[in-house]
C-alpha cells in the first residue's frame, strides 16, 4: 500500500490499473493489526481536523454547521459539509455512479475545494492524509460492497482551446441546454438556477463561469473529467454517453474561453 | 494674361458664394421650431371653442418665444416647439403641442417657473435634439428628467413630509427604500454614513459626465447610470463593491430619491420647506439606515464574496452574551480596522454618541438573561508556544495563519485591534462556548473537548497576533 | 433775387447730376481713369490699392505660381475680423455669461451660429494657410535679395496666429476652452522645469509669472476670461495689423509681388495691376469666402459642456494646432512647450540670413537637385521621425529605464530634442554635399513642416487617455 505512486492527470490510467492491483492484493481488513492502526490514527486526524464540520459519524452535521456565503449577484448559498456516510462523491475520475478511486479523495484532502472553505491540507504528512482517507471509508458501507470503478482516460488533443473548437463548444453548449442552468452567458444565471436541489433536498447553485473558479480545479482536464463523470448527487449529469470524446472537448474549450482561461 | 482664368474663377466663385447665400439665409429664416408653432396654430385653431378663443388662435404669432428666469438663472425656450403648455384647448392635442398633464402649472405658472427647474434639458436650445441633451454630441450635462423621475424636482423645494402627504408616491418609497436598505453603511450624506462607497452629496446635480456611461445600456445619461447601477452594480462599475442589489421596480424608486440630492440651487424665494418637530429616530431605524447592508438581519454569519471575508452575526444571542454593551460600543465607535467596518464615531462617520446608543440598543434588545459562565482567565498561566501550536491546528484553517482572516477564510479577523485589545475573559469564554449558530464551534467541555488550560494558551497566543507582521 | 435763387438751386441739380463721374473721381483722386496713366494712378493714389504696384509681372499671376497663399490667408483674416465684430455685439466675457451667450449667439442670433462658425473655421483655416505661405515663399527662394526681413516679420505674424487663435479658443468657457487653458497655464509654467533644475525657482519664479501672465490669477478662473478676451480682440490683432502692415509695406519696398528675378520688368512683361491684379484677387476673395461659407453651413465649430474643473476631460488636448507641441510636452515640458518652438522660429527666422546664395530667387525649388533634396529630406524624415516616435511608444524613454535619472538628462535628450538635432545635423549634411546652402534651406524647412504634420496628427489621433497611445477608432478604457 505504501507505494502509490503521486498522481498525474496525464497518467492516470496507468494509476488506476496499480491501484486497482493494490486493491486485489490487499489484505482481508478486520483481521489485520496494521489496518486497525491506521484507522485508529485516521480517527485521531479527523477528530481535530474534520469533525466540527463534517461531524462524528462523517453525516455533515458537525458542530460549525450551515456554512452561508453571500455570491457577487447578492444571492445567498447555504453549503453543507459533505455527507461522508452517503458514500456518494461529487470529484472523482471515475465514471457516474462509481467510488472514487483512493487518489480522489487524497487530491480533495490535499487540494481543498475552493470557494465551499474546504482547506487545503497540503502540508499535512502523507501518511496522515491516507490515514484520514480509510476511515473516511468506515463511513459508508458502500466502501464494503463495491469496488471503485477504472478512472476514465484523458486525452487532451491538441486542438483543445482553439477559434474553430470554441466555436462548435459554444454550438454544443447551446444544442444541449446548458444555459438553462448555467445561463446562456455562463454566469451560472439560467431561468432553472434558482430552484436546483441535490439529493439531500438542499438548494445549490450551477457554476458561474465568469468566476473561473472551478472548485475542483480549472485545468482543461479537470473541466472534461467534470463532464464525462459528471457530479454524482447533484443536477450535473454525466455526458460520458450523450456526447463523444470530440465535442466533449469542444464545450471544454467553450467553457475555458468563459472563465477567460483561454489561450 | 491669365484673365479668362480669373474671370471664369470669378464668375463661379461669385455664383457659388451667392448661391450659398441665399441657402443659408433661408435656413436660418426656417428654424425647426417654427414648423412646429405653424403646425400649432391650425390646431389651436381647429380646437378653440368660442369667440374669445378663436381671436386668440388667429392672433397667434409665429415667432421666438422665451422665458428669462432672473432668480432662477435661466432662459427657457421650450415653448417655441410646446406651445400649447398652457392652452386649455390643447389637452387633447398630441406632444408637443398637449398643455401641461394634471394641476401643476395652476400653482408653477410657467412664466413664473419656466420649464427646466423641473424637467431639465437644455432651455437655451432651440431644436428637439439639444434642448432634450439625451444624445451624446449633444455635449449637455443635465438631459432632459424622463418622466419616471419626474418626482424628484418637486423636491428642490418642497419637503419631505409635504410630498408624501400629496401623492408623491415615488419619492416617498424612494426615500423609505434610502432609509431601510443601509445605504448609508457605505456612502456618506450630509456628514453622515460610511466611507466605502462615494459620498452622496449632491449626486443628482452631478452632470453626465461625472460618472463613467460607458457600460449603460440605455441612454447615456446619468439617469440612466443611476437606474442600471441599482440592478446591477458590477456591471455598470466593473470593480463595484456594491452589495445592495435591487429589482427593475426599485431601481426606480431609488433613482428618483437619489436625484432630489442636488446642491442647493434652487434660490430661497422658490422653496417652500416647512419646519416639522423632528422625530426621534429609533434604534431599529438607524440600524436599517446604516447597518443593515452588511449584517442583514445580524443573527447568522455571512461569508461574502464582495467583501472576501465573514460577516460577523450582531444579534446572534451567542454573542450577546458574551458581550458586554461597552466593548460593543466601542467596536461601533471606532470600527474595525483591516476590515470593511467603518468607524462610527462621530468625527468618522458622524453618528452621534447617543444615536450609536441606540443602536447598541437594538442590537443587544435580545440578550439573554443569564451571562457566560465564568472562565476564569487569570487562574491560568499561559503559554504562548504552546498556544500557537494549538492555534496551527485547531484555528488556522478558518482564520489564517497570520489571524487575520479575509478572502477565502471563514474566520473573523483576529488581529485587529478590538480583538487585540478585548477583554481576554471574554476570548476565553468565545473559544470555550463558541457562537452557536455561527460557525465559530465550541472547543471546550461542550464541544471539541479542549482543556481549560489549552484554551488559555490560545488565547495568550491570539493576543499577540497583532505584534507580527 | 429769384435769379440768384435759381441759379443757385441750379447749380445743386448740376452737382447732382455730376455726382455719376465726381464721386468715382474724388474717390480714385484723378477722376475716370481713361490712360494707361491714368489707370495707373488709380493704383498709387488709392489709400487701399497703393501698397501694390501699378503693374504685375504676367510670371505672378499664374495660378499655379503663388497658388494665393498668402492672399488666401489675408482674405481669411478679413472674414474673422467682420464676423469677429458681429461676435463681440453679443458675447460677455465673463465666468458667468461667457458660456450662456455663445449659447445665445448658436440659438437665437440670427445667423449667430453661422457666423461662429466662420470665424472659427476660417481662424484656423489661417494657420494652415500661413504656414503654406511660409511653404511656398521658402521652397520659391522668395526670402532673398532685400526680402530677409520680411520673411522674419512673417515669422512674427505665424506666432501671432499661433496665439491669437489659442485666445479664441479659450473664449467659449467650455470643457474644451477649461482644459485647453490649463494646458496652456502649464505649458506658460514650463520655464519652471528648467529653473527647478538649477533650483532657481525659489528666487525666480519666472514660469510662474507667465502663467499668472495668462490667468490673471494661479488658476484658470474669472479673472483669465477678461484678459484672454482683451488678447484676443485688442492686443493681438493690433500688433498683427501693426506688423501685417509691415509685411505688405517691405512687399512693395523689396521689389514686389514676387517673380523669378532672371525675368526683366518692362511693358511686354508685365501687365497693369488693374484690372488684371485686381480681378485675381477678387476672384481669389470670392473662392475663399465661397468656401469657408459652404464648410461653416454644414459643419459645426465644437461646444461642449459648460467648464467644469471637477471633471478632467481626460486626455486634456491644446486645440488641434497645438498637439503637436503637446506631443513634445509630453517629453518634456520646458522643451516642448518654450525651448524647442523658440528653437524653431528661431531658426526659421535665420534661414534667410544663413543662406545668401543669389541664385534661383523666385523658382520653386531653385532645380533639379533643389526637388531632389526636398523629396530625399521628405522620405528621410518621415522614416526617421517615425521610427523615433515608434520607439517611444513602445520601450518610452529614459525615466522607465533609469528610475533615477536626473530631469536635466531628460530636458536635454528626449524625442524632440533628438529629432530637432537630426534635422540640424541632416540639413548641414546637405549643405556639405552639394555645396549650397540653399538646398541646406530646403532640407530643413522639408523636415520641419513634415514634424509638424506628423507630430500633429500623433497628438489629434493616435493619443488617448493619459497621453498613452491607441490606434484611431481603438477603444479608449473607462476612467
Amino acid at each position: 500500500m505504501k507505494k502509490i505512486i503521486k498522481g498525474n492527470i496525464f497518467i492516470i490510467f496507468a494509476l488506476s490499473l496499480m491501484v486497482l492491483a493494490f486493491a486485489i492484493e490487499s489484505p482481508a481488513r478486520d483481521d489485520d493489526a496494521e489496518y486497525a492502526a491506521m484507522i485508529e490514527s485516521g480517527r485521531k486526524v479527523y477528530e481535530v481536523r474534520c469533525l466540527l464540520c463534517h461531524g462524528e459519524n462523517g453525516d455533515g452535521n458537525g458542530l460549525a454547521g450551515i456554512i452561508r456565503r453571500a455570491e457577487r449577484n447578492g444571492r445567498i448559498l447555504e453549503i453543507y459539509p459533505r455527507d461522508l456516510a452517503m458514500g456518494v462523491f461529487r470529484f472523482r475520475t471515475t465514471p457516474t455512479g462509481c467510488l472514487p478511486v483512493d487518489q480522489d479523495i487524497i487530491d480533495i484532502i490535499s487540494n481543498g475545494v475552493p470557494r465551499s472553505f474546504m482547506p487545503s491540507y497540503k502540508h499535512l504528512p502523507r501518511e496522515d492524509i491516507k490515514a484520514v482517507r480509510e476511515y473516511i471509508k468506515t463511513f459508508s458501507f458502500r466502501w464494503e460492497e463495491e469496488e471503485p470503478c477504472e478512472p476514465i482516460s484523458v486525452n487532451r488533443p491538441v486542438w483543445a482551446g482553439n477559434p474553430d473548437s470554441v466555436r462548435k463548444g459554444r454550438k454544443i453548449y447551446k444544442e444541449m441546454k446548458c444555459g438553462e442552468c448555467h445561463g446562456y452567458t455562463g454566469k451560472g444565471d439560467g431561468p432553472k438556477s434558482n430552484d436546483l436541489k441535490d439529493d439531500q433536498g438542499k438548494q445549490i447553485l450551477p457554476f458561474n463561469f465568469t468566476t473561473g473558479n472551478l472548485k475542483r480545479g480549472s485545468s482543461p482536464e479537470n473541466v472534461y473529467i467534470t463532464f464525462t463523470t459528471g457530479l454524482d448527487g447533484t443536477g450535473m449529469p454525466s455526458y460520458e454517453d450523450s456526447l463523444n470524446e470530440e465535442d466533449r472537448w469542444h464545450l471544454v474549450s467553450y467553457t475555458l474561453q468563459l472563465m477567460k482561461k483561454g489561450e | 494674361m491669365y484673365r479668362r482664368f480669373y474671370l471664369i474663377l470669378l464668375l463661379i466663385s461669385g455664383v457659388v458664394l451667392f448661391a450659398f447665400s441665399i441657402l443659408a439665409i433661408v435656413k436660418e429664416l426656417n428654424p425647426e421650431w417654427k414648423g412646429y408653432q405653424s403646425e400649432y396654430k391650425k390646431i389651436f385653431i381647429d380646437n378653440a371653442e368660442g369667440p374669445e378663443a378663436d381671436v386668440l388662435a388667429k392672433q397667434f404669432d409665429i415667432g421666438h418665444k422665451q422665458i428669462y428666469l432672473k432668480r432662477l438663472k435661466r432662459v427657457d425656450r421650450c415653448m417655441n416647439c410646446h406651445a400649447g403648455v398652457e392652452n386649455p384647448f390643447m389637452s387633447e392635442a398630441e406632444v408637443p403641442y398637449r398643455r401641461h398633464s394634471g394641476d401643476y402649472l395652476d400653482k408653477h405658472p410657467v412664466a413664473e417657473f419656466g420649464c427646466t427647474v423641473c424637467h431639465d434639458g437644455q432651455g437655451r436650445a432651440t431644436n428637439m435634439k439639444e434642448a432634450h441633451g439625451i444624445e451624446f454630441d449633444t455635449h449637455w450635462d443635465r438631459p432632459v428628467l424622463p418622466f419616471t423621475y419626474i418626482e424628484s424636482s418637486c423636491a428642490g423645494c418642497h419637503d419631505a413630509e409635504m410630498l408624501k402627504n400629496n401623492g408623491a408616491i415615488k419619492f416617498a418609497a424612494g426615500e423609505k427604500l434610502f432609509r431601510e436598505k443601509g445605504c448609508r453603511g457605505c456612502h456618506k450624506l450630509a456628514g453622515e454614513g460610511g466611507v466605502l462607497g462615494k459620498n452622496l452629496d449632491g449626486i443628482g446635480s452631478r452632470p453626465k459626465h461625472y460618472f463613467s456611461l460607458r457600460y449603460v445600456e440605455g441612454d447615456k445619461t446619468a439617469y440612466a447610470w443611476l437606474r442600471e447601477h441599482f440592478v446591477d452594480p458590477a456591471k455598470i462599475v466593473p470593480d463595484s463593491g456594491m452589495k445592495v442589489v435591487l429589482n427593475d421596480e426599485e431601481a426606480d424608486l431609488l433613482t428618483v430619491y437619489m436625484l432630489t440630492m442636488k446642491s442647493g440651487e434652487i434660490p430661497k424665494e422658490y422653496r417652500r420647506i416647512m419646519n416639522y418637530p423632528e422625530r426621534p429616530v429609533t434604534g431599529e431605524a438607524l440600524y436599517r439606515m446604516y447597518c443593515i447592508a452588511c449584517h442583514t438581519s445580524g443573527e447568522q454569519t455571512i461569508y461574502d464574496e464582495i467583501f472576501g471575508r465573514t460577516i460577523p452575526a450582531i444579534m446572534n444571542p451567542s454573542f450577546l452574551k458574551s458581550i458586554n454593551d461597552r466593548l460593543l460600543t466601542e467596536m461601533i465607535k471606532e470600527g474595525r480596522n483591516g476590515t470593511q467596518m467603518t468607524a462610527w464615531k462621530n468625527d468618522a462617520a458622524g453618528l452621534g454618541d447617543d444615536e450609536i446608543q441606540r443602536i447598541v440598543a437594538y442590537i443587544t434588545r435580545n440578550r439573554p438573561e443569564a451571562g457566560p459562565e465564568p472562565f476564569g482567565f487569570t487562574k491560568f498561566s499561559a503559554d504562548v508556544r504552546a498556544g500557537r501550536e494549538l492555534y496551527k491546528v485547531r484555528c488556522a484553517f478558518c482564520h489564517g495563519e497570520t489571524g487575520r482572516g479575509g478572502k477565502g477564510f471563514l474566520g473573523i479577523d483576529l488581529a485587529n485591534p478590538v480583538i487585540q485589545g478585548a477583554d481576554p475573559e471574554f476570548l476565553a469564554v468565545t473559544v470555550r462556548d463558541g457562537r452557536p449558530g455561527t460557525t465559530m464551534v465550541p472547543f471546550g467541555e461542550k464541544g471539541l473537548k479542549l482543556e481549560a488550560r489549552e484554551i488559555t494558551d490560545v488565547v495568550a497566543y491570539v493576543r499577540t497576533l497583532s505584534m507580527k507582521e | 433775387m429769384s435769379e440768384a435763387d435759381q441759379s443757385g438751386l441750379g447749380k445743386f441739380i448740376d452737382n447732382i447730376k455730376a455726382l455719376r463721374t465726381t464721386l468715382p473721381g474724388s474717390y480714385l483722386r484723378a477722376g475716370k481713369p481713361a490712360s494707361d496713366m491714368t489707370k495707373a494712378s488709380v493704383m498709387f493714389n488709392n489709400f487701399f490699392l497703393h501698397i501694390q504696384g501699378v503693374r504685375t509681372h504676367i510670371y505672378t499671376l499664374r495660378p499655379g505660381y503663388t497658388l494665393g497663399m498668402g492672399l488666401i490667408s489675408l482674405f481669411l483674416l478679413v472674414i474673422t475680423v467682420v464676423s469677429g465684430i458681429l461676435l463681440t455685439i453679443y458675447y460677455i466675457p465673463s465666468i458667468e455669461s461667457a458660456y450662456n451667450s455663445v449659447k445665445d449667439i448658436k440659438y437665437v442670433v440670427f445667423a449667430g451660429n453661422l457666423t461662429r462658425n466662420i470665424h472659427k473655421w476660417a481662424g484656423e483655416g489661417m494657420i494652415i494657410f500661413v504656414i503654406l505661405h511660409m511653404a511656398r515663399v521658402l521652397y520659391t527662394g522668395s526670402y532673398k535679395k532685400g526680402r530677409e526681413f520680411n520673411w522674419v516679420i512673417g515669422i512674427i505674424l505665424l506666432a501671432i496666429t499661433f496665439m491669437i487663435n489659442f485666445t479664441g479658443y479659450l473664449l467659449p468657457w467650455d470643457q474644451l476652452s477649461y482644459w485647453a487653458l490649463v494646458i496652456g497655464a502649464n505649458i506658460a509654467q514650463s520655464l519652471n522645469e528648467l529653473t527647478d533644475i538649477f533650483g532657481l525657482t525659489r528666487y525666480f519664479d519666472i514660469g510662474g509669472l507667465f502663467k499668472e501672465l495668462l490667468l490673471g490669477g494661479t488658476v484658470p478662473g474669472e479673472a483669465a476670461i477678461p484678459r484672454v478676451y482683451f488678447f484676443h480682440i485688442m492686443l493681438l490683432p493690433l500688433v498683427m495689423f501693426l506688423f501685417l502692415g509691415a509685411h505688405f509695406w517691405r512687399i512693395r519696398k523689396d521689389g514686389g509681388l514676387t517673380r523669378p528675378d532672371i525675368f526683366e520688368l518692362d511693358d511686354e512683361t508685365t501687365v497693369l495691376s488693374r484690372p488684371d491684379l485686381l480681378q485675381a484677387e477678387t476672384a481669389v476673395f470670392l473662392l475663399t469666402f465661397a468656401v469657408v461659407l459652404i464648410y461653416s453651413i454644414y459643419i459645426n465649430a465644437p461646444l461642449k459642456e459648460l467648464a467644469n474643473p471637477l471633471i478632467p476631460e481626460n486626455p486634456a488636448r491644446a486645440p488641434w494646432y497645438f498637439l503637436g507641441l503637446q506631443e513634445l510636452v509630453s517629453y518634456s515640458a520646458f522643451m516642448g512647450g518654450i525651448g524647442l518652438p523658440a528653437l524653431a522660429l528661431t531658426g526659421l527666422a535665420l534661414i534667410p540670413y544663413l543662406d545668401r546664395e543669389p541664385r534661383y530667387v523666385g523658382i520653386w525649388f531653385s532645380n533639379k537637385e533643389g526637388r531632389g533634396v526636398a523629396l530625399q529630406s521628405f522620405f528621410v524624415g518621415v522614416i526617421v521621425l517615425t521610427g523615433l516616435l515608434a520607439i517611444t511608444v513602445n520601450f518610452g524613454w529614459f525615466r522607465d529605464w533609469w528610475p533615477d535619472v536626473p530631469q536635466l538628462a531628460i530636458t536635454m535628450i528626449n524625442p524632440g530634442t533628438l529629432w530637432v538635432g537630426f534635422t540640424m545635423a541632416w540639413s548641414l549634411r546637405t549643405i556639405r554635399k552639394t555645396g549650397s546652402t540653399r538646398m541646406g534651406a530646403i532640407a530643413l524647412f522639408t523636415m520641419f513642416l513634415l514634424s509638424y504634420v506628423i507630430l500633429t496628427y500623433m497628438g489629434t489621433e493616435l493619443r488617448g487617455p493619459n497621453w498613452e497611445f491607441y490606434w484611431p477608432h481603438e477603444q479608449w478604457p473607462v476612467y
